[in-house]
């Protein structure tokens, strides 16, 4: 018995700081939404004047507009070309699948900032790509700045999200009805579009969902491309609102919050009832058998070519445009490539000590912190591994809350919560602050990883160890741990990469001390300071390298 | 051995010294403020202006006065005005200088009371609309300039004058259509406050917005982004920029124009105070009037770029030059007063906000 209530402290306390460093931040967006001034202003009153307000103006619903097509697009875009770049990569024999596995994960780890920059330089109205179209074909057919071309842009970007559930869902599927489906003299693409594809529809529908939902948040690209045309997302929106008046309006910004966790909280809980769902579709699929490869014929050349295109317009176009514009003092017509290359762009990087700081502190945040927030998720892991009481039902809700609200107003929360919080204040210009947002902010995302690593521990080892006497705590310890660690290993590696591409939830909490790249790319972005956010930019993109490097060397699954 | 570092010693010591004698014009009390300065030992500064271009002040400053370290941070001038009201409402105190080009947002908080008073021995050097309550001071005179892509403007093209610039973005909407930029002024304070003073001294402002809305004018939240665009021929011509910056990257960039406008050349000064809460009220007395003096306004005027304030120091960029090149007519600077908070009335902003939309919206219907 004794036993039984120590063990039970630690879970409680547990269960206790991640409610307090979830629920905190949105309770304090919430209540500052339904006043008229900062709610550490004295003159603030209680009242809906902030929704009035929002609801009264035209760009807040062109944003929403926006918005929804935005998500719409990427969604339309996103699921069927991830879908069938699954089976072509799961199914077919497709060649040179070793090397086009890891290259389609790119786009998801590098900084959505850096690949919006990216765009700009390379294809944008006089990006490198652009002028040298127009000095070989005599034009560039493309832009980049409209609404749809965002949408468009988005939606190539958002393909792997969608890849790695459906390939997920085609490995744990036989393949002995689609050899049945080609017997019959089915085309490839038939075979995909008829037979495979359909099978998944439970891991599709929740990647449609996230899809939907991730572009809700987006806030890099249309912040970077939406600019000059002035397209407003509700994320750029948001952050229009800190100067609109003059004077920062968080009871606006916390209003415009408020109505995007209203719609993103939703398709969380959605995305959680698709997954069970999708869980127990699985055991009715066909037999996991040997699979055998599809042959594609001549579909195979078509296949191939359209997955280069694909990564050459997501994957090359904007890294060599960041790669080219660190390199170069000036750009556009009439700049000779010769003459303008330079090394100054890294230069100044390294003579600004706020920067090197930057860099160090983004390697410290991904490394050492990444691994203390792996650390933090399994202990929520543990707190409500095997269990099926009311309190792991209640973290599992609790972890989803964080998914919903943008990074951008979280971190603004975080920064309230440090400032006013008496206990937190002499951390908030530690990195410590940074490190807690963006724990937070990926809690969903990390516990996702933790908990797959601990459903692959049987029970059996866990129930012999009680037979023996073992507490719980005993068998976390020396039973459970020692077996998931290559999965957090892994874990640690994937946190790693996540936390060097993350930029929206600092920008707030951006404060001498706590400089990461991310956020302060945002900012450089918005002085205008283009050179050094290139030469940023492609530290930022080695930093995520070597972290997918490590990953493939060491035989991490990219995904969860 | 020993004896290097007696050397080193000693002039550490003689450069101490030499920093606590009381410079010229100081009151003798003076050296009060530096000794308790240097018991402080550091000044903890909120900028908008990018450490990269203060770091010439900031060594400038260390090597005055070595006892006192510099801690500076970079943010934009409406982060800075967030951050500093939301750490003096938590009591923690923040920044002990703030300096920022948002002179409205400065001269707001000077009104909430935030400033300390300290009317430095420098002040009476500056001219009379640069101080504000004694309280806060007006340090740089950055003119608002336009410009233009070098490699596709032909030169009877490139506007000299306002009127001029109004006239070409009208009479050739096509080929600049997509290609004027300026301050989105709902997301730059700076190019919010440009455009109230336009309407004070461009009677034909109302072409201008004509002009904008004829060639679909482009906007954007920052200076960079706009040089940026102008020199890559993404844009051809820019308006209202600030001219520190828009020089400053003119010198290294071929393909980039500056033009200060002939008729009238608005002038902004980057306005600095002290925080009521300041830790280090001492040293950064010492910044304030080391920024104003003539050893700092020289380097403001040179190394740093921005344009010196004081009328008696002799460098690239200074108020008197630009007078001189410009006429002393033609030259408007935004006063430091109590006039410029006028727009950060909900109200009254949204108001000229709205106006300014609709009557670029008319330009762009052809109306």
């Amino acid at each position: 018995m004794r036993a039984a209530t120590l063990s039970a402290v630690p879970r409680g306390l547990t269960i206790l700081l991640t409610a307090a460093a979830v629920l905190a931040p949105l309770l304090l967006i919430l209540y500052q939404s339904l006043l008229t001034a900062p709610f550490f202003d004295a003159r603030k009153t209680v009242g809906f004047g902030a929704y009035e307000f929002i609801f009264a103006d035209p760009d807040f619903w062109h944003a929403s507009l926006n918005s929804v097509v935005i998500a719409t697009a990427m969604v339309i875009i996103a699921v069927p070309l991830g879908g069938i770049l699954a089976f072509v990569m799961e199914r077919t024999d497709l060649p040179g699948k070793r090397w086009i596995e890891p290259l389609i994960l790119v786009p998801s780890f590098v900084s959505p900032m850096v690949l919006a920059f990216g765009f700009v330089v390379a294809a944008g109205p006089v990006g490198f790509y652009t002028v040298w179209a127009t000095e070989w074909l005599g034009g560039a057919p493309w832009g980049i700045y409209s609404l749809t071309a965002i949408g468009i842009i988005a939606g190539l970007l958002h393909v792997p999200n969608v890849y790695v559930y459906a390939s997920a869902a085609l490995k744990s599927l036989g393949s002995d009805v689609e050899e049945a489906a080609r017997v019959a003299g089915a085309s490839p693409f038939r075979v995909a579009t008829t037979v495979s594809l359909p099978l998944i529809m439970p891991a599709m529908l929740f990647a449609a969902v996230l899809v939907f939902f991730l572009g809700f948040e987006l806030f890099g690209l249309p912040l970077v491309l939406g600019d000059p045309e002035g397209h407003l997302v509700l994320s750029t929106y948001l952050y229009k609102l800190t100067n609109k008046l003059g004077t920062p309006s968080y009871h606006l910004m916390a209003a415009v919050a408020i109505c995007i966790v209203a719609v993103t909280f939703p398709l969380v809980l959605l995305q959680r009832y698709l997954l069970q769902n999708a869980r127990k579709y699985a055991t009715i699929k066909g037999k996991a058998g040997r699979m055998r490869e599809l042959p594609l014929g001549k579909w195979k050349w078509v296949a191939a070519g359209l997955i280069g295109l694909w990564l050459f317009v997501g994957v090359i176009v904007p890294l060599s445009g960041i790669a080219l514009r660190a390199f170069v003092t000036n750009w556009g017509y009439g700049a000779k490539l010769a003459e303008v290359l330079t090394l100054e762009h890294f230069q100044s990087v390294l003579d600004e000590p706020i920067l090197v700081r930057a860099i160090w502190n983004t390697i410290l945040i991904g490394t050492v912190g990444g691994a203390i927030a792996v650390a933090c998720y399994t202990a929520i892991g543990f707190a409500t591994h095997r269990r099926t009481d009311g309190w792991s039902r209640f973290v599992d809700y609790l972890v989803l809350v964080p998914r919903a609200i943008p990074g951008l107003l979280a971190g603004l929360a975080f920064l309230w919560v440090f400032l006013f919080f008496p206990p937190l204040q002499p951390l908030r210009t530690t990195l410590f602050s940074m490190w807690l947002a963006y724990t937070v902010v990926w809690l969903a995302y990390g516990m996702r990883l933790i908990s797959s690593s601990l459903m692959q521990v049987s029970t059996e080892l866990e129930e012999a160890a009680r037979t023996v006497g073992a507490s719980r705590g005993q068998i976390s310890r020396q039973i459970t741990l020692p077996l998931i660690r290559p999965g957090l290993m892994a874990s640690w590696l994937l946190v790693f990469m996540i936390f060097e591409r993350e930029y929206s939830t600092g920008v707030y909490l951006l404060a001498p001390g706590t400089e990461v790249i991310g956020a302060q790319l945002v900012s450089l972005w918005q002085g205008g300071a283009i050179d050094v956010v290139a030469a940023l930019s492609l530290v930022n993109v080695v930093l995520v390298g070597v972290g997918l490097a490590l990953a493939l060397r060491f035989g991490v699954k990219l995904r969860d | 051995m020993s004896q290097r570092r007696l050397c080193i010693a000693l002039a550490l010591f003689g450069s101490v010294a030499m920093a606590q004698t009381v410079p010229p014009g100081y009151p003798a009390d003076y050296a009060q403020t530096v000794a308790a300065a240097n018991k402080e030992g550091k000044v903890v500064i909120y900028s908008a202006l990018d450490t990269k271009a203060a770091q010439p002040l900031i060594k400038d400053f260390t090597a005055l006065y070595p006892g006192i370290k510099v801690e500076y941070s970079d943010l934009n001038s409406t982060e800075l005005y967030n951050r500093f009201i939301a750490e003096a409402a938590s009591g923690q105190g923040s920044a002990d200088v703030m300096w920022s080009s948002a002179m409205d947002l400065q001269v707001k908080l000077v009104d909430e009371g935030h400033a300390l008073a300290y009317l430095s021995p420098e002040a009476t050097k500056l001219p009379p609309w640069a101080v504000y309550k004694s309280q806060a001071y007006g340090t740089t005179y950055e003119p608002a300039v336009f410009i233009y892509n070098k490699r596709l403007l032909t030169a009877d093209e490139i506007p000299q004058d306002h009127a001029a610039f109004a006239k070409l973005i009208n009479t050739k909407a096509d080929k600049f259509k997509g290609k004027v930029t300026t301050y989105d002024i709902e997301k730059s304070g700076v190019g919010f406050m440009f455009v109230v003073q336009d309407t004070k001294y461009f009677s034909d402002i109302k072409e201008l917005e004509k002009g904008f809305g004829a060639s679909s004018y482009r906007v954007y939240g920052s200076t960079g982004n706009m040089l940026e665009k102008v020199s890559s021929g993404e844009h051809l011509l820019g308006y209202n920029i600030l001219g520190s910056y828009a020089l400053v990257r003119a010198k290294k960039d071929p393909a980039l124009g500056v033009v200060l406008p002939k008729d009238y050349t608005l002038v902004l000064s980057r306005v600095m105070f002290i925080g009521k809460q300041a830790k280090n009220p001492n040293a950064a007395k010492l910044w304030v009037d080391y920024i104003l003096s003539q050893r700092g306004q020289k380097l403001i005027g040179s190394d740093v770029e921005l344009f010196a304030i004081r009328t008696d120091v002799d460098a690239e960029y200074t108020a008197a030059s630009l007078t001189k090149q410009l006429g002393p007519n033609n030259v408007k600077p935004i006063p430091v007063s109590a006039e410029i908070v006028t727009y950060l009335d909900q109200k009254k902003r949204l108001d000229f906000l709205n106006a300014w939309k609709a009557a670029v919206a008319a330009g762009a219907s052809g109306k």
